[in-house]
């Protein structure tokens, strides 16, 4: 930790990660006080701790939700009483009320809002008693600094988009679908898409885990995506009027159409370019309809059209266009949005040799979700342990194969796949063989017939900390089957969008700033698969959300560098404001609320959506449980300049 | 059964019971304030807060599950003073120009002229005597001498003939949204929703009805715990004192709805929904609680009239008037038959009524003509 005048930071995340996390915010701009939830810390002598209570008390009133007593009139009073000690009108009792009314507040509020408000005001207070003595005994008037503040939750600050979870919970808590869903459009493009097959890391770090059992908070999204497809809550609008400048989108998946989307809210029209017939990318050729249904997608891309973009599918950038005749062609900046479509290799004997009925899972999936049959059959095996080789072995159920086997190289501990889609496959009658990797592709007359495989054992953990699968000598065996698709990650070939120009890895993924979205060419931005290699929708809507508002600042003329705000977020992000320690009185006595699905023997005969939505009654009674767990913070993060 | 331990007493509860209801069931009044029976508690106003051995924080019971071995304490010192520093700051938020108001001199005449030159507030509050916040106020000795006295301006709502929205003295607790949302179902008060800083600064949180929702039940009159929602008619007439209650029974329709009608000298003030009665449950809706004019109207007849042959009306008594009636019928049957007559009862009867009517229509005069107005 840095020399620091004073620090009541309490550590979440572990004393080192606070450390590293403030040290690593200093190396890009002055920290030079912050004052939250979790403590206080002042770096510098210039920032005057009275006028940081004051900018905490009013970012307290301010986000107060009205929804308590204590908090909505505490607050209020907690501003005025600062605002007349700034003022040079404080007295002693004035002092001794701040104390005794944050105090109260913390006691008695309904949120975190106010529940976390003692902390860091007794903490500045103790800290620099003597300074607010002299300051309401002397009738010093306080200089207004300028700071930069940030409202987040645990849930919010895991959510790679910042998604309001608390907020929109509590629209639904209240009946307010058309405001709920407002603030989920802030951060999140494709409710629809993301309220069914989100990996959810919000729900992993839901407070209430620590209480019983988290959220459903994909669940609760879907509820508001229902909503609005059904027309029960209006679409969002377009912009008023739009701006000159025009953006080229590559891709159609969810970090373009997410980047368009954004783009769009802030008046600037984008036209995508998509190679393939549809939106969606992934979330259309990758993840099947029984867990996302195509119409979702249809709506989702209408609404992004809606706000301002053109959408033209069958054209492949690099081949029918080129990045320089799109600028050529007017467009003042350019997405690339263009995912990680390759499969990877197996490293297994025979996988090249053009075997019939041999297959990679993403063309698998592909071609099944243009409703073909891609493999005929009746044994398959499917080798992986993520989520594409679960969509692949609950396709195969679904297009006739009755023995349907997933291999894996390890045990269904260190499976990455979401253990709820493990669950299900296994409903559906897929047969699961753990420790077994595949060792040469078998075939006749150039068809596959089986399968050489190896048995494995356990060794030491690897980098990822999961144990590394050892092969066991002379364990050879042969599963005999009529296809086999392997499906153990993709990769990326940005290559082909930018032919001739470097800013490309090894791993042909594409170089951009973190922060900022931006490649070596100003021109140029992207996000998604196509940077960070396979991940996740979340993943890739944030992307194409945050650049777009760098590439709104790079088409304004300003200069692309993240401000204090993202500093302070960055800072925050890495200090965690999620205990998994934390204990709770009395646990709690509710349970998460579970969708219905279809049973296992309906689920295999056709691709129908396996998971249904929740009434209106359910939909309240879970957003209900939400603990409401705001973490509020100020921070001075540049040097003092008067409050514009 | 599982037990927790209230103010040193064992108390059984059942699983899902919160600590209000465990309390109650024992006879241990936890005081409430935002609390609408009937619908789901929104821990609003934090004054059921308790003392929770193991919890750092107070808990409000309306709203924490019993759990087994809980200690509870729901009269601590502790407790009694977050109770009162919570009423002290919802009093002063407002415009309540009642006894409770305990300002000091210097302020006190300055509120009252400024307050009393604002439409409906004239007189005393309209709640006084009957307001959850003035009993809270002095149960638990709440003194505003020390606060500043409310100030700025307050939304009013008096569009609506029969109801006056005053929000200078709401206290957001959020009843008449519930009243309106979850017991009567009209969904007309959306709820105010969303941090300060995202309000219209005109309207702050104040629950706005849509009026294209409204039925004009006055459910909310009724869940309004202060003198903020009120209706327009009884204003001034009397205060909760001056009146005496009489149970009565709707006449409007069938349901029977069960009503007390507040009567001041003879008259009706106003009338409320008879919380614990079935079959309403104290909901009423607009006749039954608005329509009450018309007893006291100049046109109203008090005794039945005949017409004479030169087309006057003379009075008459019931006796004539039924002999009357009793006997043109069975000249009509005589002359032409039973089915010349004809009977639909009137929907504002009860059950029981209506079948009497047919009774004496298919029985008494020995016709199949028989119906009821709700039907025609
Ligand atoms: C089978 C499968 C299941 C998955 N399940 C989940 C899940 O349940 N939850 C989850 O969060 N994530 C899941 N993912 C990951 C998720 O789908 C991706 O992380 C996400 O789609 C990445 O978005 P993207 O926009 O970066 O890329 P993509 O979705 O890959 O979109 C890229 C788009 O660009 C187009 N394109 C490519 N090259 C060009 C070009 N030269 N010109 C024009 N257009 C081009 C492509 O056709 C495509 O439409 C899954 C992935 C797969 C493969
Ligand atoms: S309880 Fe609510 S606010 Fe708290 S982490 Fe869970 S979803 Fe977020
Ligand atoms: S609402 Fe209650 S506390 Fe307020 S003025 Fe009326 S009677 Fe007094």
């Amino acid at each position: 930790m840095p020399d620091s005048l004073m620090h009541t930071w309490r550590q979440p995340a572990g004393g080192g990660l606070a450390a590293e996390a403030l040290e690593k915010a200093q190396s890009q701009g002055p920290v030079r006080a912050v004052m939250s939830s979790e403590g206080v810390l002042v770096l510098d002598p210039a920032v005057d701790p009275v006028d940081l209570a004051r900018a905490y008390v009013e970012l307290a009133r301010d986000m107060s939700c009205g929804q308590c007593f204590p908090c909505r009139l505490g607050t209020q009073q907690l501003a005025k009483i600062m605002e007349r000690i700034c003022a040079g009108q404080g007295s002693r009792e004035d002092l001794s009320r701040l104390e005794s009314l944050a105090n109260q507040i913390s006691d008695t509020a309904r949120c975190d809002i106010g529940r976390t408000l003692a902390r860091p005001i007794n903490d500045i207070l103790a800290a620099h008693r003597g300074l607010f003595k002299q300051t309401v005994d002397s009738g010093r008037k306080v200089e207004p600094g300028s700071y930069q503040s940030l409202v987040t939750a645990p849930c919010i600050n895991a959510c790679p988009s910042h998604v309001d979870v608390p907020g929109y919970l509590e629209g639904i808590r209240l009946g307010r679908y058309d405001q709920a869903m407002a603030k989920v459009r802030n951060d999140c493009p494709m409710p629809g898409t993301i309220g069914r097959v989100c990996v959810r890391p919000c729900e992993a770090n839901c407070r209430r885990n620590q209480l019983d059992q988290p959220l459903a908070i994909r669940w609760l999204k879907r509820f508001l995506a229902d909503q609005e497809m059904s027309g029960a809550i209006a679409p969002p609008e377009p912009p008023a009027e739009f701006k000159e400048p025009k953006v080229a989108v590559v891709g159609a998946g969810p970090a373009g159409l997410s980047c368009a989307y954004y783009l769009g809210r802030q008046g600037f029209h984008t036209t995508v370019f998509e190679a393939q017939e549809g939106p969606g990318g992934m979330a259309a050729y990758g993840i099947p309809s029984y867990r996302l249904p195509r119409e979702v997608l249809a709506f989702e891309a209408q609404q992004v059209e809606r706000t301002g973009a053109e959408i033209r599918y069958g054209v492949r950038v690099g081949e029918d266009v080129s990045l320089k005749e799109l600028g050529d062609q007017g467009y003042s900046a350019v997405f690339i949005g263009v995912g990680a479509p390759e499969a990877s290799s197996m490293r297994c004997e025979g996988e090249d040799a053009g075997y019939q009925c041999f297959m990679t899972g993403v063309e698998f999936l592909a071609q099944a979700s243009r409703g073909q049959q891609p493999l005929e059959g009746k044994k398959m095996l499917v080798i992986g342990g993520g989520n594409v080789a679960m969509d692949c072995v609950r396709t195969a159920r679904r297009l006739g194969f009755d023995q349907v086997n997933l291999l894996y190289r390890r045990t269904e501990a260190e499976m990455p796949a979401d253990p709820a889609e493990i669950r299900e496959a296994k409903e559906e009658g897929v047969h699961f063989h753990y420790l077994v990797a595949p060792q040469k592709v078998l075939a006749a007359d150039g068809k596959v017939t089986g399968l050489e495989c190896l048995k494995m054992e356990l060794g030491e953990p690897d980098d990822s900390g999961r144990r590394r699968p050892v092969p066991v000598q002379g364990s050879e065996f042969v599963l005999e089957c009529d296809a086999i698709i392997p499906a153990v990650g993709q990769i990326c070939v940005v290559d082909c969008v930018l032919p001739d120009a470097g800013g490309v890895t090894p791993w042909k993924t594409l170089v951009v700033d973190q922060d900022t979205f931006q490649s070596d060419d100003p021109t140029v931005f992207g996000g998604g698969d196509c940077v960070t290699g396979p991940a996740t929708l979340i993943g890739a809507l944030a992307a194409g959300k945050k650049a777009a508002g760098f590439l709104a600042t790079h088409l304004q003329g300003g200069e692309c560098r993240p401000g204090p705000q993202h500093l302070l977020e960055s800072l925050v992000q890495a200090l965690g404001v999620y205990d998994p320690e934390e204990a709770f009185a009395y646990p709690g006595l509710t349970e998460k609320a579970e969708p219905p699905t279809l049973d296992p023997e309906v689920r295999v005969q056709s691709f129908a959506e396996v998971e249904g939505g929740a009434t209106p009654p359910q939909a309240r009674v879970e957003a209900s449980r939400c603990l409401r767990c705001y973490r509020l913070a100020v921070a001075a993060l540049d040097p003092a300049s008067p409050r514009s | 059964m599982s037990q927790i331990k209230i103010n040193g007493r064992e108390v059984p509860f059942e699983p899902g019971q919160t600590i209000l209801e465990a309390a109650k069931a024992a006879g241990i009044t936890i005081p409430t304030l935002c609390h609408l029976p009937q619908t789901q508690a929104s821990g609003v106003c934090r004054v059921c807060v308790v003392e929770v051995a193991g919890s750092d924080r107070l808990l409000p019971s309306c709203e924490t599950p019993a759990a087994e071995g809980m200690e509870v304490k729901t009269d601590s010192p502790r407790v009694r003073e977050a109770r009162k520093g919570i009423l002290e700051m919802l009093l002063a938020s407002g415009q309540h120009n009642c006894l409770v108001m305990d300002l000091p001199p210097e302020k006190w005449t300055s509120f009252q002229i400024e307050t009393m030159s604002r439409p409906w507030h004239d007189q005393i509050c309209p709640a006084h005597g009957d307001c959850r916040l003035q009993d809270l106020a002095v149960e638990y000795g709440v003194t505003v001498a020390a606060q500043e006295p409310p100030s700025g301006e307050f939304p009013l709502d008096d569009e609506h003939p029969m109801i006056v929205r005053d929000f200078s003295r709401c206290i957001q607790c959020g009843r008449c949204v519930a009243a309106c949302n979850e017991v009567q179902v009209n969904r007309a008060i959306p709820a105010p929703w969303g941090p300060r800083k995202d309000q219209d600064p005109d309207q702050g949180w104040y629950p706005l009805v849509d009026y294209d929702n409204c039925t004009h039940c006055g459910e909310c009159v009724q869940a309004c715990p202060v003198g903020a929602l009120f209706e327009k008619k009884a204003y001034g007439l009397a205060y909760a004192n001056d009146v005496e209650k009489v149970r009565t029974t709707c006449p409007y329709c069938g349901v029977g709805c069960q009503l007390w009608l507040h009567v001041k000298d003879g008259k009706i003030v106003k009338v409320t929904g008879v919380e614990n009665g079935s079959p309403n449950k104290g909901r009423l809706c607009v006749k039954g609680r608005f329509g009450y004019d018309f007893i006291f109207s100049d046109e109203r007849l008090t005794t039945p009239l005949i017409k004479q042959a030169d087309g006057s009306f003379a009075e008459a008594s019931w006796d004539e008037a039924l002999d009357l009636v009793a006997n043109r019928f069975m000249e009509i049957k005589q002359k032409h038959g039973p089915d010349a007559l004809a009977g639909v009862s009137c929907a504002r009867s009860i059950n029981e009524d209506s079948y009497q009517m047919q009774k004496l229509f298919r029985a008494v005069i020995g016709t199949n003509n028989i119906d009821h107005c709700a039907r025609t």
